[in-house]
Formats: C-alpha cells, structure tokens, sequence
C-alpha cells in the first residue's frame, strides 16, 4: 500500500505544481480530463520508470493506463508480474 | 500526454487577473439544473438540434447530412458508436469520393480492405517488427509507395491509377495511424468500429488530422448518461454559437477595421512585394503580418470550433481544438492550445514512441529529443506528406527542396518547444503583468515571426523568408 501511496501524493505534488488543488480520489481522471498536460504526462512515465521499475516499452505507452490512481497501480502490479 | 488544462486549475495568478479571465460571454448553461433537465427531453432534444441545425446552416456546407445523423444519433444513444461507422462509410463511399473530380470509390473500398488488414495483421502479430512498430511501418511504407509513385511514366495509366490510390491513402493515413496505436489496448475496439472513426461526420471536411484522435479516445470520452450527453450537446451548442460569433467579429468588424478602414494590406500582397523588390515601409511589413496571423488564428478558432461542436452533438465530451491561444505563457503552451488534435496526432504517433524507447539515460535530452521528433520530424513528415499534388506535379525531390522554409519552421518550432518543456516549469505568484503580459506577448511574438517560415501551402525559397524578416527590421530596402 506505500507504493499506492507514493503514486498518490506524486500525482497530488504534479497537480499542486500547477496551482489545482482541487480533491481527487483514486478514481478520478487526471490525464484525459486535462488537469495535467503533456510534461506531466512524461513526468510521471520517469517517476514509474524509476521508482517501479516501469518498462514502458514493453509495456506500451497507453494513457487509459496512467489516468487514475488505480490504473496506475494496476500498470505497475503488472510490470512487476512481467519482471518475475 | 494531454492537455488543456482549465484556466481556473493553470496558474497562480492575481485575484485581478482571475476575474478578468474568468469572464463568460456565453454562460455555462450546462450547469443550470433546468436548462439540464429540459435537454434530456425529446422537445429538449429537438430544441439543441433545431438550435444547432440553424449554426450549422450558418457554417457548415453539408448540414442536412450532418443534422441528420445527429438526429439518429441523439434518438438511439446506445448505438453510438455503430451509428458512427454507419454514416462514416455512408458519407465516404455514398458522398465524398463521388463528390471529387472522377469517383475513387474503388480506391477507398481497397483502401479499407487495406487498413482492415494491417489492423488484423499487427493484432496478431503482437511480436513482430510490424507489431511492435505499426504506425512507424504505416508511414515508413506510404512513404516509400509515393516516392516509387514518383517514377511512374507520365501519361501513363498506371501512374494515374496509383496517385488516385495514394491520394485516398493520404486522406486515411493518420486515421488507420490510430487504429494501429488502439492495437495495444486492452479494450480495443474491433476493426467494424475504428472505422467508423476514419473521417467521422464532425471530421467530413477533408482534414487528414483525426478530431477526437481514434477509437480508443472515442472509447473513453463517449457519454454514458442522458446527463452526460445532454452536457455535451449543450457544450457543443454553445461551442457552435463561439464559433459563429467569431466567424461574424471577423468578417464583420476584422476584415472591415483592419483592412478597410485602417488600409493595411494583405500579408500575401506584402510579401509578394519583397519577392519583386518593390519597396514598403517596416511598419507595414509588421501591420501585415500581425494582421495575418491572427485573422489566421481567429479562421483555424473558427474552423475547429465547429469540428468539435459536431463531435459534442454527436455524444462525445471532447475537448476544443483551440483554447485561448493568446493566453500562453510559454511556446509549449501555445502549441498544445493553438491545435490541439494535431498536436496530440505527433505526441501519439511521434513523441511516445521515441520517449519510451530511446536516451533513457540522458534526463532532460529525452524529452528534448522525443519533442524534437515530434514537432520537427512529425510536423514536416505530416504536411510534406499531404500536398500529394503539389508532389505529384513537382516531383518528389523538387516538392523537397520546395520545402525548405517549412522544414526550417518545425526546426525551429521544434527547438523553441524543447526549450520551453525542459526548463522550469514552476508558475511564481508574479503579478499579471510579469506573470501572465509579458509572457504571453513573448510567445505570440515567437509564432508571429516565426510564422513568415510558414510556407506550406505557397512556398517561396527561404531566402525570400529571411529578405522578408530583415525587411520587418529595416535591414533591407
């Protein structure tokens, strides 16, 4: 659950950043409701990159994947089950 | 990678500031409770797309068809997305390409059959170099077939024949693009549905750049609810009414003031001046082009409001294709707001797939790289790529050489853009002036210059775009 945690407070510091301080949840759409733009987009690609261990090249690079909290998780728990 | 951000989330700003911006000449009637619950009404329904019938009568040359299908749309929303394809091909095989100098039916049933095929092949062949690279494969290989087109005799048949198929190619590239990117999904769509996003009826105009991107975005953005697809027509109706308020500001007081009243002549005419050496003042040259650019910004605004208008009415909570450009803060900014859909088509097809695989280790080049691919590499492959004639007539190398302006405009677009994305992004509470005046006058004036390179439609060699920018700073007589 800490990594959850860490995707949640990366995702609220992105949006703090640009001033949006408005509630979200696990569920809400971050990415295709366009509270972030393209450069956070890449932002948080190196932050799973890097703390997670996300190949996004084998993985393939779909936004549907990395709109909310939980399918942010869900791509990262898969990236872990390709990497056993 | 998306973008539009509401003004309300973006900077911090003056309260000022944000009074000034958060004024609405057409009021959010989609949040008011009545307006609401009235839409969601058959005499709810009929009412939007009367409303919206009469903008499109204003705007639009195909109306009736367009209102038509919106109408069935509207009237059985649980079939949306087989609706689409239906009309999609309707239009296509029953209007468009019969709508041309001779009929390319033929061209386009191939063409299909084509794409229905690469989609098959690519889902199948997950592993292979096709699978894992398809657009790159797509444009790669719709490259190579107008260069060889390029060789073909003159006169004959055969060349005839290949430059009908390609230039139907052309108009489908970018749409079977993102088919091919849709691949990767989970949920992908089947091939009976993403052709119902080739040309869909907000996209009849031949754009080659897909409005509302492909099946997958269409998949995620559609309306779930009455509710929900009552927003989205009230959106699109007042999106419609923008549009044709800024379609009559133009003509109306622009065109008149600018051009009538305050006498300052046609960019085109003044640039064609410096072509013939004839001598003009500076200022002129400066009245000319600001006046251009944005009576081309107002036009594009104009032109992509009604795209996205059509796609609302349609059910599909998209967003605009221009949002106050002007506005912008930084060049990145500017290109994400000024066209939308375009830039999105280059991040997708471009800028990802370069991220994703290559200078892992360089930090801040990657992403300098992977916009430089993007907005200079994509940009050019994608404009050079849809003026078949202009190829055709030329020749492939002379078209190339012809291009050498544009080429120099996505360099440096591209450069400015990288610039912008890599350095610091953090929004200091500046004030409006230092905060908001000064940078957004800056970037405009970036795209303004830059806009004497942008040469895609009328080239001249570049050297007559550099006489002309030395002439703005009376370098040259």
């Amino acid at each position: 659950m800490e990594r959850k945690t860490a995707i949640r407070e990366f995702l609220r510091n992105l949006l703090a950043r640009k001033g949006d301080t408005h509630p979200f949840s696990d569920e809400t759409s971050v990415l295709l409701s366009g509270r972030l733009q393209s450069v956070d987009a890449v932002e948080l690609a190196v932050f799973l990159e890097e703390n997670f261990g996300v190949d996004f090249a084998t993985m393939g690079f779909d936004q549907e994947r990395m709109d909310t909290v939980n399918a942010i998780w869900s791509l990262v728990e898969e990236s872990s089950m390709l990497g056993k | 990678m998306t973008t539009f951000v509401d003004p309300s989330r973006t900077a911090i700003v003056s309260p000022r500031a944000n009074s000034l911006w958060g004024f609405r000449l057409i009021p959010r009637i989609e949040t008011y409770p009545r307006v609401l619950a009235f839409s969601q009404t058959v005499a709810g329904k009929l009412t939007i797309l009367g409303l919206f019938g009469i903008g499109a009568y204003y705007l639009l040359p195909h109306w009736k068809a367009l209102i038509l299908c919106l109408a069935v749309i509207t009237a059985l929303p649980q079939y949306r997305r087989i609706l689409l394809t239906v009309s999609t091909l309707l239009w296509a095989c029953g209007i468009w390409w019969r709508w041309t100098d001779h009929p390319r039916l033929v061209e386009a049933g191939i063409l299909f059959i084509l794409a229905a095929l690469l989609f098959w092949l690519a889902t199948l062949f997950r592993n292979s170099w096709f699978g894992r690279w398809p657009v790159a494969t797509l444009l790669t290989g719709f490259a190579l077939l107008v260069l060889l087109a390029n060789y073909l005799p003159r006169g004959g048949s055969l060349r005839a024949v290949s430059w009908d198929f390609l230039t139907v190619a052309a108009a489908y590239l970018w749409f079977i693009a993102y088919s091919l990117l849709d691949i990767s999904s989970k949920s992908r769509d089947p091939f009976t549905l993403q052709i119902g996003t080739y040309h869909p009826l907000w996209n009849w105009d031949l754009t080659y750049t897909p409005f509302a991107k492909g099946a997958a975005y269409l998949r995620r953005i559609g309306a779930q609810n009455a509710e929900q697809l009552a927003v989205a027509q009230l959106k699109g109706l007042k999106l419609l009414l923008w549009s044709v308020i800024l379609d009559l500001l133009l003509k109306k007081a622009f065109r008149p003031v600018v051009y009538g009243y305050m006498g300052i002549p046609l960019y085109a005419d003044v640039f064609e001046l410096s072509v013939q050496r004839v001598a003009f003042p500076w200022y002129v040259g400066w009245a000319s082009l600001i006046a251009n650019f944005l009576e081309t910004m107002a036009g594009f605004s104009i032109w992509g409001h009604r795209v996205v208008a059509s796609c609302r009415m349609a059910g599909f909570l998209v967003l605009r294709n221009t949002y106050r450009p002007l506005a912008s803060r930084s060049i990145a900014e500017f290109w994400n707001r000024y066209n939308y859909y375009f830039k999105e088509l280059m991040v997708d097809c471009f800028f990802y797939p370069t991220f994703i695989r290559y200078f892992k280790k360089r930090g801040r080049w990657r992403l300098f790289a992977a916009t430089f691919v993007a907005a200079g590499f994509g940009n050019a492959f994608y404009h050079f790529f849809s003026e078949l004639d202009y190829i055709e007539e030329l020749g492939f190398w002379r078209a190339l050489d012809g291009f050498q302006s544009y080429i120099f405009f996505t360099i440096v677009l591209a450069v400015g853009i990288g610039i912008s994305q890599v350095r610091d992004r953090k929004i200091a509470n500046s004030g409006w002036i230092r905060g908001r005046l000064i940078p957004a006058l800056s970037v405009t004036s970036f795209y303004c210059i830059l806009s004497i390179f942008d040469h895609y439609l009328k080239r001249y060699p570049i050297q007559e775009c550099f006489r002309f920018l030395a002439h703005l700073f009376n370098l040259v007589s």
